[in-house]
C-alpha cells in the first residue's frame, strides 16, 4: 500500500508537517547525535505519541464537520478511571475495556445527538462534557488514584516494537484514513463541513453525520484512555487536564482548518508526532521546559500561517 | 510497508521511519554508554550523566532541591539534568520523562515519584536497562530503586507533638486536621504525631479522623466547620497539628477568620513567606521543616556513590527541624528555610 493513494490527488496538506518533523527530528539528531538516533529513543517517541494521536484521529473528523470536541482529556481521564474500577472489580481486561469503550460511545452519541439534532455549538456542548466528564471521574474515582492489577493491559505499551498500541494506533490511523477518504460517509464528513446547507440539499442528513463522527471520535478517546491507562497503571481522574489542546494543535499543524471541511489524517499524526520530537529532544538537550512550550506555540502559529499561504497561492 | 536499505545511512529519514514505526531494526548508533552495564563502569571514562525528576519545578520547594543537587554535582564532578513533568504535577507528563531519561541512556535517574504504584513500570524498565535509580521526597513501592532519600516523616511529626506538649505544659485537647487519603509521606507525618500524643496521657485527642484535601480552600473549610464543631472559640482546643503545607495555611485562615488564633498551640507542616510571618506573629507557634536542599544534595550524592561502586544505605533521612518564634532568626534554620540558591542556580 502506498502513502499517495491513501490520500487521493489533492495536493497533500500533510506535506507541511512531514518537512517540519524530519527539520526538527534532523537538528534534534545533530545536537544530540549519540542519544537521539537510538532505536529505543525511537520506539520512546512512538510510545508517547500514540495517545495524542489516535485522539488526533477523532478530533481530525470532528474539525472536519467543522465542529470541535474539548471534552477529549476529560473523557480519556474518565475511560482509565472505568477501566481500573471494572479490572478492582474483578471483572478480566476485555470486559474493562469494552466497558469502558461503550461508556465512551455513549458519550459521544450524547454529543453528537446535541449538536446535531438541536444544532447547539460543539464548543459550547463539549465545554460542558469536558467539565462533566472530569466531575464523573472524580466521583467514580472517589476523588483518588483508583490503584488495579492491570492484567496485562501495560503490555499495550510495552517498550520494544512489538507493543500492540503502536500497531493499533496505526491500523486506527489506517482504518480513518480510509474511512474518511475512500468511502460514502467520509465524504459526507466533508461535504457536511464544507457547506451544510448544500450538503442537506444534496439528501446528506447533516445530524445523522455528525452523531456518528462525533460517537466515533469519542470511541477513539476511549481507546486512547486505554492506552493511556496502560501507561499510568493507575485509573487517574485528574489525568490529561488539557490534552484537548495538545490534540486539537496536532490536528491543525497537520492542515486540518477550524472552519471545517478541510483536514488530513496523516497530516495530524505528524503534527502528534512533531510535538513529541520536540518534547524528547527538549529533554534530551537538556532544555528547559518554558523553551519547549514557547517552540511548540510558534510552530501551530507557524504551520496555520504556512497553510494559509498555501491556500492564497493556490486560489491564484 | 517495506523500507528501503538507504533508511539505514540517513539520521534524517530515521524520523520518517519512527512515525512510520516499520523501521526499528536498526542497530543503535555508536554509544559507549549504552552497551555495557550503563554507568557503573564508566568512572574515569565517561562523565557521569545524572537525570534529576522533580514532581515539579515552580514551587519553592523544588528550587532549593534542584540548588542541593546542583552542588552535589559541582563537588562530585558529574553532570546533573533537571527536568520536571511540563505541567506540575502531571502524572503522565513524569512517567513519559523518566521514559525519556531511560531511551537517552543517562548514567542514573534521580526521582521524586507522584504516585507510588504508577511509577514502578518506569523504574523497572530503567532497571531492565541497567540505569540505577534514586527515588526522593516520596516513598515508591517495589525494591528496584537503589536507595531511598527522603525526610524521615514519622520522626518529623513527632518533633511536632514534643513541641506541643511542651508549650500545652503536657495537657489539653488536640486535634489533627489531615491532608488526603493515599498520600504516604502526610500519613506518616500524623502517625508520628499521633502516636506521641497517645503516649502522653495529659493530652486528649478529640479529631484525627478528618481530611483537608488537595486545595488551600478545602482545608480551609473543613477547618472552619472543625473549629466550630470543637468549640474552639470557648478555648476548649488546647493544640491543633496539620501535616503539610496546605492544611496548615487553610487551618491558620479559618483560626484568624473565627477569631481563634493566639487561643491555641497550633504546630505546621513546611513553610512559605506566609507561613513564617504567621509564626512571627504568633498564629502559629511551630513550623516543621524539612530540608529540601540537603535533599538533593543527598540524591545527587547517594547516586554518584553508588555508580562509582561505593555501597549506599537503602534509606537516608535528611532531617527534620521543629522551628518556632524563637529560633527563627538562628543561622542554621536560615539555611534550611531560605537556603541562598543563588551561587547554584545563578538567579
Amino acid at each position: 500500500m502506498n502513502l499517495r493513494s491513501l490520500l487521493g490527488d489533492r495536493r497533500p496538506a500533510w506535506l507541511g508537517p512531514l518537512v517540519a518533523v524530519v527539520v526538527v527530528y534532523a537538528v534534534f539528531a545533530i545536537l544530540t547525535p549519540d542519544t537521539f538516533l537510538r532505536t529505543q529513543n525511537l520506539l520512546t517517541m512512538a510510545r508517547q505519541t500514540v495517545v495524542v494521536a489516535i485522539c488526533a484521529l477523532g478530533m481530525t473528523m470532528v474539525i472536519v464537520t467543522g465542529g470541535i470536541d474539548l471534552s477529549t482529556g476529560s473523557l480519556v481521564a474518565l475511560t482509565t478511571v472505568v477501566v481500573a474500577r471494572l479490572l478492582r472489580s474483578g471483572y478480566g481486561p476485555v470486559v474493562a475495556v469494552l466497558g469502558a469503550l461503550a461508556v465512551a460511545a455513549l458519550v459521544g452519541a450524547s454529543i453528537g445527538a446535541l449538536v446535531g439534532r438541536l444544532k447547539m455549538m460543539p464548543f459550547v456542548v463539549t465545554l460542558g462534557a469536558m467539565t462533566i466528564l472530569r466531575g464523573a471521574a472524580k466521583g467514580l474515582a472517589d476523588e483518588q488514584k483508583i490503584d488495579c492489577d492491570t492484567k496485562g493491559l501495560e503490555r499495550l505499551l510495552s517498550a520494544d516494537i512489538t507493543a500492540p498500541g503502536l500497531w493499533i494506533a496505526l491500523t486506527l490511523a489506517i482504518g480513518v484514513a480510509v474511512l474518511l477518504n475512500y468511502t460514502r460517509f467520509g465524504r459526507h464528513v466533508f461535504a457536511v463541513g464544507s457547506n451544510e446547507a448544500a450538503a442537506r440539499l444534496c439528501g446528506i442528513d447533516p445530524a445523522r453525520v455528525k452523531i456518528l463522527v462525533y460517537m466515533l471520535s469519542s470511541l477513539l478517546f476511549g481507546v486512547a484512555g486505554v492506552m493511556e491507562l496502560s501507561t499510568l497503571t493507575v485509573g487517574d481522574p485528574t489525568d490529561s487536564i488539557g490534552l484537548e489542546l495538545d490534540v486539537i494543535a496536532a490536528v491543525v499543524i497537520g492542515g486540518a482548518s477550524l472552519a471545517g471541511g478541510e483536514g488530513s489524517v496523516i497530516g495530524s499524526v505528524l503534527g502528534a508526532l512533531l510535538m513529541t520530537v520536540i518534547k524528547t529532544g527538549a529533554v534530551h538537550r537538556g532544555m528547559p521546559s518554558w523553551t519547549q512550550e514557547i517552540a511548540t506555540g510558534a510552530i501551530i502559529v507557524l504551520a496555520v500561517a504556512v497553510d494559509r499561504l498555501r491556500h492564497a497561492r493556490a486560489r491564484r | 510497508m517495506k523500507m528501503p536499505a538507504v533508511l539505514r545511512r540517513r539520521a534524517l529519514l530515521v524520523g520518517i521511519a519512527a512515525l512510520t514505526l516499520a523501521a526499528c531494526k536498526d542497530p543503535p548508533k555508536s554509544d559507549p554508554a549504552a552497551s555495557g552495564d550503563g554507568g557503573a563502569r564508566a568512572t574515569g571514562v565517561k562523565r557521569l550523566k545524572i537525570a534529576v525528576i522533580p514532581k515539579g519545578t515552580t514551587h519553592e520547594f523544588w528550587k532549593s532541591v534542584h540548588a542541593g543537587a546542583v552542588k552535589a554535582s559541582k563537588e562530585l564532578d558529574v553532570d546533573i539534568v533537571w527536568k520536571g513533568p511540563l505541567k506540575e504535577d502531571d502524572l503522565k507528563a513524569q512517567i513519559d520523562v523518566v521514559n525519556t531519561f531511560v531511551a537517552q541512556g543517562v548514567s542514573g535517574i534521580v526521582l521524586a515519584p507522584l504516585n507510588d504504584s504508577a511509577l514502578r513500570a518506569p523504574v523497572r524498565s530503567a532497571a531492565q536497562a541497567k540505569i540505577p535509580v534514586v527515588v526522593f521526597d516520596s516513598d515508591l513501592q517495589g525494591d528496584e530503586h537503589v536507595s531511598f532519600v527522603a525526610t524521615d516523616n514519622v520522626a518529623a511529626g513527632k518533633l511536632a507533638a514534643e513541641g506541643m506538649a511542651t508549650k500545652l505544659g503536657g495537657k489539653g485537647k488536640v486535634i489533627v486536621l489531615r491532608y488526603q487519603e493515599g498520600s504516604a509521606s502526610t500519613q506518616n507525618r500524623e502517625k508520628g504525631f499521633l502516636d506521641a500524643v497517645k503516649g502522653k496521657p495529659g493530652l486528649e485527642l478529640v479529631s484525627d479522623n478528618q481530611y483537608g484535601g488537595a486545595t488551600t480552600e478545602s482545608a480551609f473549610q473543613k477547618a472552619e466547620s472543625l473549629l466550630v464543631a470543637h468549640k474552639a472559640e470557648t478555648g476548649a482546643i488546647g493544640g491543633i497539628f496539620t501535616p503539610n503545607e496546605s492544611t496548615t495555611f487553610g487551618m491558620l485562615q479559618a483560626l484568624k477568620r473565627s477569631g481563634v488564633n493566639k487561643k491555641v498551640k497550633f504546630y505546621g507542616f513546611d513553610s512559605s513567606d506566609k507561613l513564617v510571618a504567621a509564626l512571627r506573629d504568633g498564629d502559629i507557634d511551630g513550623l516543621v521543616v524539612q530540608d529540601p536542599f540537603n535533599m538533593g544534595y543527598l540524591a545527587v550524592k547517594t547516586m554518584t556513590e553508588h555508580l562509582r561502586g561505593k555501597p549506599v544505605e537503602k534509606r537516608i533521612d535528611t532531617g527534620a527541624r521543629l522551628v518556632d518564634k524563637e529560633s527563627l532568626d538562628d543561622p542554621a534554620v536560615k539555611a534550611i528555610m531560605s537556603p541562598d540558591l543563588k551561587p547554584w542556580l545563578g538567579e
